[in-house]
């Protein structure tokens, strides 16, 4: 049990750390009174970097880019199409078109990762760039706005994205597919000859990161109150550096949301500490790409220190 | 000849030049002045300047790895550069000054994925991150200088060399590939990259060392993307920071629509050549019909799509046992 958490051990000290630290310059931000409109702040990430988790633990290469320009297509199309054209504001219509939205980009992501099998960096790269440019075009600057109900998602009602997210990967592990991606992204060859469906698994795996990148759209939403075509392609390279930092092995089959929620949490309390602080943007941008390399340093070189110590 | 997909699929360097010239004449027919002397020597030096800043993810792809910092060492190649060059130090100097912080970047890359086993993704992503904003907090956002006149007229697209009117950038890139495919099939570098691209494992039997083997082929990534960097500064005029961006995925198109493996050991660096000259294809096709720059975008994204899914796609599992 210990062993197959020990990737996330420093990710974790690092978190409990970052905690302390934040609550001990902040308190009033950090209070419970405020926990509303903290985990909204941090909601957009933490379900960008959740997303972006199930196609990297299929292995062989797998990884979805798109996860962020999908974010920000869907929150163009839903603010103005769905919500600003079709006047469709009940939340359950909402909820459900941002996941088939999300979902159905994802199968495209799929079938061309996985099924004409496109290396999925250039696949997903190749859906980031034609996702970015779509969001321009329907959206060349920030317009629209959103109702009461979706704006509490930034405020009191924040955990409903993450904790949605949270309940459709719980069911999807009570799966027999859960299992055979992660066969399939330890050891694909010993998982085909074993009988898995190998394709079909990494399929899933991208519908279901496109399906949960749709959630994130509606937090981000949430959080931004309009539709802004700038902001979602940013969250690509933070997700997968959450992931990376959580200690979610980029090579497939270990690792799970946990790691990655982690490791999305460091990265926005290491922003909030940063910007107690009032250093400048590009002071946080060195300390980010630091602390990345130290995270993800952190537990190679704890083995190669164990390994030489156990042989003397 | 009759041009059968399976023997594209074989020979994708192949499936890349047919594509090339099929753009090309695509373009000639649909766009006024596609194949006027000015056009093309426009489309030469970008696809020059692409293919320079692609001969590093090339090699690293071929090593069985990624250089996310490309674009940020570009661009830090770029500031450094023209701020150095502004506070008037000799441009001699400069660039062994640049041509070593790229190296230090690249090595540290190399060495830290190799000796730590960490994804080289997430390495230069985090190391490249860094070195921007470096330069960002020394410059404190507003890079200025510029390059010297004669890297301006060795890239500038009127520029000419005596008699032949294209500029120095061009021939100087066909030598430079000549020297990269030389290294890369004539030399123990060259086949010990293939190797440990192919297979870790032997590699390690036939007594190759990862860990420098990465070091040095992370260190020529960093320092053919400052050249690219600086070359850039020469083409745009003035130093910017983000000048870098769209070669991120340019560069690693570049790489697979010219049949270079993701996965490593295979590949070649004429592939990538005419990688370059697909996709600067693609982008002066698109913006001659007259697509607003967000849909040349989201078009480029889905033909590169389906020029690699015509010729570059991975084999079967079934395959691989």
């Amino acid at each position: 049990m210990l062993k197959r958490f020990s990737s996330t051990i420093a990710a974790t000290a690092l978190l409990v750390l970052l905690l302390v630290v934040n609550i001990w310059l902040n308190p009033g931000r950090f209070a419970p009174a405020s926990w509303g409109a903290l985990i909204g702040l941090a909601s957009p990430l933490l379900c960008a970097a959740l997303a972006a988790t199930p196609p990297i633990l299929g292995g062989r290469g797998g990884i979805d880019v798109s996860i962020g320009p999908l974010m920000g297509f869907a929150n163009a199309v839903l603010v103005t199409g769905l919500i600003g054209r079709l006047e469709v504001t009940s939340p359950p219509l909402v909820f459900a078109a941002a996941l088939a939205l999300g979902g159905a980009i994802g199968f495209i992501n799929g079938l061309v990762a996985a099924v004409v099998r496109i290396q999925p960096i250039i696949a997903t790269l190749g859906a980031y760039l034609v996702l970015t440019g779509l969001t321009v075009t329907i959206v060349p600057a920030p317009t629209g706005s959103i109702p009461e109900w979706l704006r509490s998602l930034s405020q009191s009602f924040s955990f409903v994205p993450v904790l949605l997210i949270a309940l459709l990967w719980w069911a999807f592990t009570r799966l027999p597919i859960y299992g055979q991606l992660m066969a399939a992204g330890s050891d694909d060859r010993a998982a085909y000859t074993a009988g898995v469906n190998v394709t079909a698994a990494r399929l899933v795996s991208y519908i279901l990161a496109g399906a949960f990148a749709g959630v994130a759209a509606l937090s981000l939403t949430a959080l931004i109150g309009s539709a802004d075509p700038n902001v979602g392609p940013t969250y690509t390279l933070l997700a997968i550096s959450s992931i990376a930092l959580g200690g979610v092995s980029l090579a497939g089959g270990r690792g799970g949301l946990i790691g990655a929620a982690i490791g999305a949490l460091d990265i926005f309390l290491l922003q909030s500490v940063l910007t107690f602080f009032n250093v400048s943007t590009f002071v946080l941008q060195v300390a980010y790409g630091a602390i990345l390399v130290a995270a993800v340093a952190f537990t190679p070189l704890q083995d190669l220190m164990m390994a030489r110590r156990a042989r003397r | 000849m009759k041009l059968d997909p399976k023997v594209l699929a074989r020979h994708p360097t192949l499936g890349a030049l047919v594509i090339a010239v099929l753009l090309h004449l695509a373009g000639t027919i649909l766009i006024d002045g596609y194949s006027s002397p000015f056009s093309m020597r426009a489309m030469l030096v970008l696809a020059a300047l692409l293919a320079v800043a692609s001969i590093g993810q090339t090699l690293v792809v071929i090593i069985g790895g990624i250089d996310l910092s490309i674009p940020f060492v570009i661009g830090f190649a770029n500031v450094v550069a023209a701020q150095l060059t502004g506070q008037g130090v000799n441009f001699v100097v400069v660039c062994i000054i640049v041509s070593a912080l790229a190296f230090l970047i690249g090595a540290l890359n190399g060495a830290l994925a190799a000796w730590l086993k960490i994804h080289p993704l997430i390495v230069t992503l985090g190391i490249g991150t860094m070195a921007q904003g470096a330069v960002l907090i020394w410059t404190r956002g507003f890079p200025s200088g510029s390059a010297p006149t004669f890297v301006s007229d060795f890239v500038s697209i009127g520029g000419s060399m005596g008699p032949i009117p294209l500029p120095g950038l061009i021939p100087a890139a066909i030598l430079l590939a000549l020297a990269i495919t030389l290294l890369m099939s004539r030399t123990p570098y060259g086949r010990r990259v293939y190797a440990l691209g192919g297979n870790p494992l032997a590699a390690r039997y036939a007594l190759i060392k990862p860990i420098v083997m990465w070091a040095m082929t992370f260190a020529l990534s960093a320092w053919f993307a400052a050249l690219a960097g600086v070359l850039l500064l020469g083409f745009t005029g003035s130093a910017y920071g983000d000048v870098g961006q769209p070669y991120l995925f340019q560069t690693l198109a570049a790489v697979v629509v010219g049949g270079t493996s993701l996965l490593g050991g295979r590949g070649s660096y004429w592939g990538t050549l005419i990688g370059a000259v697909v996709l600067i294809e693609i982008n002066t096709l698109l913006i001659g019909l007259g697509l607003q720059p967000s849909m040349v975008q989201a078009a480029l994204g889905a033909i590169i799509i389906i020029l690699v899914s015509l010729y570059g796609r991975e084999p079967h599992l079934r395959t691989t046992i």
